[in-house]
């Protein structure tokens, strides 16, 4: 080989990998660094940043760094009140759409070939519609003229009981978490469950174990790689969602999403907005981080 | 050798001549109906404003007289406007904010000043309302109108229930506001609805003292389970509908819920009056923004609006007070000797203008209104 | 067996009809008589009529059109070549880089864009922000279908034509893409629906008298709710329908073409 031909693999090494990676750092890694920085500054007189040398004359208390947004977070415990409400509704979307969607999966696994791939386009294809729309579909199913709702409160009359909305409030929003949610849960789970060697519950069969037996001992275990990908796939965009609670939730129902656009679309302190935001990405990083722990060990105990 | 081509060109020709099909057919719809208005389609000016704050025939007229297009954008709340314009919303020609916002864009810096040669009808305007603590000198507003914030309700519903309808205790006491659970609704305006809790406790709206604002936002806590909903917009339709029968909000909204109610030939009417503790005047101004291109076409728009007849019409069709005297003459009866929307001189005394806040201030009432919404 | 069975099955229509229904009921009253979305009144097209005399709505289609366009052009190009990179050769930053923006919350990315663009470019937000910040977020998606095709290849392909004397580029131009091409384009058309249909970014990166179509949506549902909003939905749902079934043809002649091609070299 001569020496452009050694060259060769390298400058084509840089060709494919360079744009690609000095646009995400451009747009991913400097915005990311520039909202850590925001996190650290003092909010404007008027809106916005102050600036972050003084100007001359002026007092040093109000320039510079400061680690005054993050201290405003820790100072009352209203803020951690809202990551733990957060925190609560992306555990029981997840944990609802892990019921939902299992016998979903291991029906899709245990189907003819032939059908499997339409199957999981079933499942895919509401995904590709709007999110929006999503979301308004059961504004109109949960709204206060609809059949539901004259249903239920039709029958809590009969018991007596004050008809209740069934909009604007949290079980609104956690129908709409768990039905924008639920395909990322199903494809995981479907694309692990399909790997099982069908002969392991043939194998616990002989052996005389019952099918509920034969689901906890054998099938579940193997499937917890795919429960746990399913699981950060659902929880971690759940944490940061602001859209449901938003047009489903009522006043109360804000979650940490809805409080960080305020702080940049409301009440222009955007250093809190960054901390807020910097917060969330710590809790996501743990998150993901214990996901992929949990996962490593769970593969490592697989059945031989 | 293998066949290394990719196959079928077809599903992708045919993707690429839907997509591009659907690009001209929405574009060509769009510019379609602008042209037919258009003389020009450059003569455009931008406006940032109050949500149902000037009149379709206002601006129909202004848009034949001035031969250009007006475009608007709208917000409900000062803080929103402001927020927006922080986050680079840019090519605004003109706003109407309210005193409190407008000191804070001339402080940032962000208006251009007004050109007084090209408004000869600025005399029209009341004095009374010229040379505020906000812009002395007008240097960089014009007053446009004014609101009050205020209670509406259905009058025949709160009659029969024997609510009082002049004090704020219909929205905080729940000896009120167990007749009307689920059926009264509140401003979502961390500024509005605390300045209705502090003027009930008989502070003023502009006070700051922390203590006070934990007794308004104790007295709001404890009414919240009795309302509806936190609604800036919304409750215009809900009173006139008969879905709600008190709601907190701005005496124009309150005009146009009542001439809804009257025009659908409901049951009830809608009315609506200034508590007797007090309650925040809104004096609303035209500014030209610094990142507007046509100050031409806004300063023509200023001086339109000054003109008694349009200015006048603002008021019949929308219910605003008005501080142009050359406007008195158009004003309908009705109109004019309503208490609620041109105030009589003893509560005058009552009513208070806003001031912005600093930012330990904003950022104390922002974890205030979190803790609000959150209980 | 067939007990459970019978579970299973009644479970999963089960949730095939939870999944279903709701966006049955929007195409359903986007032809019903009435304003109110509450019970079926008659037939009508008048929404669609309303729909298409509405020149924001159709401005905000053709900005979203536009920036879809654009935004998976680039994303395209992009999540390409870092899927090769990434499957070719033993990169420890780029894989992070391309992965995280699609694991993250998208707020996180809107607000971080919104600072970047306002402090560091001091760019006007507009339809050249939007486009920026969909590509961001586009080409993990396209990265991550990319590397899957490469990963389920035979390598011996690449030796092979390595062995000829094939320089890299050559080897690219005639080996790779055309291997790579169906996860190219389904690539795009992923990056396409993402961009035609993202709200929260498009939230924080747009900025004003430019329509967005899923901005103009969302004000339409919170703020004056008619059927207008169900018609533009249905319509939108048949768009994203017909691309899925174009990119399956596409895959399907695609990999039957793959298939005779490694049975002709295997």
């Amino acid at each position: 080989m001569t020496k452009e031909e050694a060259n060769a693999p390298r400058a084509a090494r840089f060709l494919v990998s360079g744009p690609p990676l000095l646009f995400l750092i451009v747009f991913f890694v400097v915005p990311s660094l520039i909202m850590i920085l925001t996190s650290f500054r003092f909010p404007g007189e008027f809106g916005g940043l102050a600036p972050i040398t003084a100007p001359a004359g002026a007092n040093h208390g109000e320039y510079g760094l400061t680690t005054e947004a993050y201290q405003f977070f820790f100072s009352d415990i209203l803020y951690a009140e809202i990551f733990l409400k957060s925190f609560g509704v992306a555990l029981a979307t997840t944990l609802i759409c892990l019921v939902m969607a299992y016998p979903l999966a291991v029906l899709i696994a245990h189907s003819e070939k032939r059908f499997r791939n339409l199957m999981v386009l079933l499942v895919v294809l509401p995904f590709a519609s709007n999110f929006l729309i999503r979301i308004y579909a059961w504004m109109i199913i949960l709204g206060p003229e609809s059949g539901l709702s004259h249903f239920i409160n039709a029958i809590l009359g009969a018991f007596g009981v004050a008809p209740v909305t069934l909009l604007f409030s949290p079980f609104a929003v956690l129908i709409g978490m768990v039905y924008v949610h639920l395909p990322f849960m199903v494809l995981p789970l479907y694309t692990n469950l399909e790997k099982h060697d069908p002969s392991l519950l043939d194998a616990a069969q002989d052996l005389g174990a019952n099918g509920w037996q034969r689901f906890w001992r054998v099938t579940w275990p193997l499937s917890l790689p795919g429960v746990f990908s399913g699981s950060a796939l659902v929880f971690i965009p759940v944490l940061g969602m602001f859209a449901v609670p938003d047009i489903l939730g009522g006043t109360g129902d804000i979650l940490i999403g809805n409080l960080i656009k305020d702080q940049f679309l409301g009440t222009r302190d955007w250093p809190f907005g960054s901390a807020l935001s910097i917060m969330l990405t710590l809790v996501v990083l743990s998150v993901a981080g214990l996901a992929a722990w949990f996962a490593r060990s769970a593969t490592g105990q697989r059945a031989v | 050798m293998m066949n290394t081509r990719c196959t079928h060109p077809a599903p992708v020709a045919s993707l690429l001549f839907l997509l591009a099909w659907l690009v001209l057919f929405t574009t060509g719809c769009a510019k379609q109906d602008q042209d037919a208005v258009l003389s020009s389609k450059e003569n455009v000016l931008h406006l940032f404003n109050w949500n149902n704050y000037i009149a379709p025939e206002t601006v129909r007229r202004f848009e034949k007289s001035c031969n250009c297009k007006l475009s608007q954008d709208y917000y409900s709340d000062n803080e929103e406007m402001l927020a927006k314009l922080s986050a680079g919303a840019t090519g605004y020609d003109l706003i109407i904010p309210t005193g409190n916002a407008m000191d804070t864009l001339i402080r940032q810096g962000a208006l251009k000043s007004l050109d007084k040669t090209l408004l000869p009808n600025l005399g029209n305007i009341n004095p009374a309302y010229l040379d505020t603590p906000f812009d002395p000198g007008n240097k960089y507003s014009v007053p446009y109108a004014y609101t009050l914030t205020l209670l509406g309700f259905n009058q025949e519903k709160v009659k029969s229930l024997g609510l009082p309808t002049d004090t704020w205790a219909v929205i905080f006491e729940p000896k009120y506001l167990e007749k009307i659970k689920g059926r009264v609704t509140v401003l979502d305006s961390q500024r509005e609805l605390m300045a209705a809790a502090l003027k009930y406790l008989g502070y003023s709206v502009n006070d700051t003292d922390e203590k006070h604002w934990e007794e308004a936002a104790n007295l709001i806590v404890r009414a919240k389970p009795y309302w509806a909903a936190f609604s800036n917009t919304s409750y215009i339709k809900e009173l006139a509908v008969g879905n709600l029968w008190v709601a907190q909000g701005y005496s124009n909204d309150m005009f146009q819920a009542a001439l809804d109610a009257r025009n659908t030939g409901r049951k009830f009417t809608i009315g609506y009056s200034t508590p007797k503790e007090g309650a925040v005047l809104a004096l609303d101004s035209m500014v030209l923004h610094r990142s507007g291109s046509r100050s031409d076409l806004a300063h023509q728009f200023i001086n339109f609006m000054l003109e008694g007849k349009n200015s006048a019409e603002l008021t019949n069709l929308i219910g605003s007070g008005n501080p142009n005297m050359d406007a008195i003459q158009y004003i309908q009866a009705g109109i004019a000797d309503n208490k609620a929307i041109f105030p009589a001189p003893e509560i005058l005394n009552h009513l208070e203008m806003l001031r912005d806040l600093d930012r330990k201030q904003r950022r104390v009432l922002s974890r205030l209104w979190t803790e609000i919404k959150l209980r | 067996m067939s007990r459970t069975n019978i579970w299973l099955w009644s479970a999963a229509g089960v949730i095939y009809a939870f999944l279903y229904v709701p966006l049955a009921i929007v195409v359903l009253y986007s032809f019903n008589d009435s304003k109110l979305n509450a019970e079926w009144v008659g037939f009508t097209l008048s929404w669609y009529k309303t729909l298409f005399q509405n020149t924001e709505m159709l401005t905000a289609a053709r900005n979203s059109l536009i920036i879809a366009l654009s935004a998976s052009f680039s994303a395209t190009l992009l999540g390409t070549m870092a899927g090769l990179a990434i499957h070719r050769y033993k990169l420890k930053v780029l894989p992070v880089l391309v992965f995280t923006p699609v694991a993250m919350p998208e707020i996180l990315l809107g607000v971080s864009l919104l600072l970047f663009f306002l402090q560091v470019l001091n760019l006007t937000l507009g339809m050249v922000s939007i486009i920026i910040a969909h590509t961001t977020f586009c080409i993990g998606f396209v990265a991550i279908i990319v590397r899957a095709r490469l990963q389920g290849m035979d390598e011996s392909i690449f030796e092979a034509a390595r062995d000829l004397g094939a320089s890299p580029w050559q080897t690219f131009r005639l080996v790779t893409l055309p291997l790579i091409i169906p996860a190219v384009v389904a690539g795009a058309l992923m990056s396409f629906t993402l961009s035609i249909d993202d709200f929260v970014i498009t939230f924080f990166t747009k900025g004003v008298g430019e329509p967005i179509l899923p901005i103009h949506i969302y004000t339409m549902i919170k703020v004056a709710v008619t059927p207008e909003v169900n018609a533009i939905s249905t319509l939108l749902m048949l768009l994203t329908l017909v691309m899925i079934i174009i990119a399956a043809r596409f895959e399907s002649h695609a990999s039957s073409s793959a298939n005779a091609t490694s049975r002709e070299t295997g």
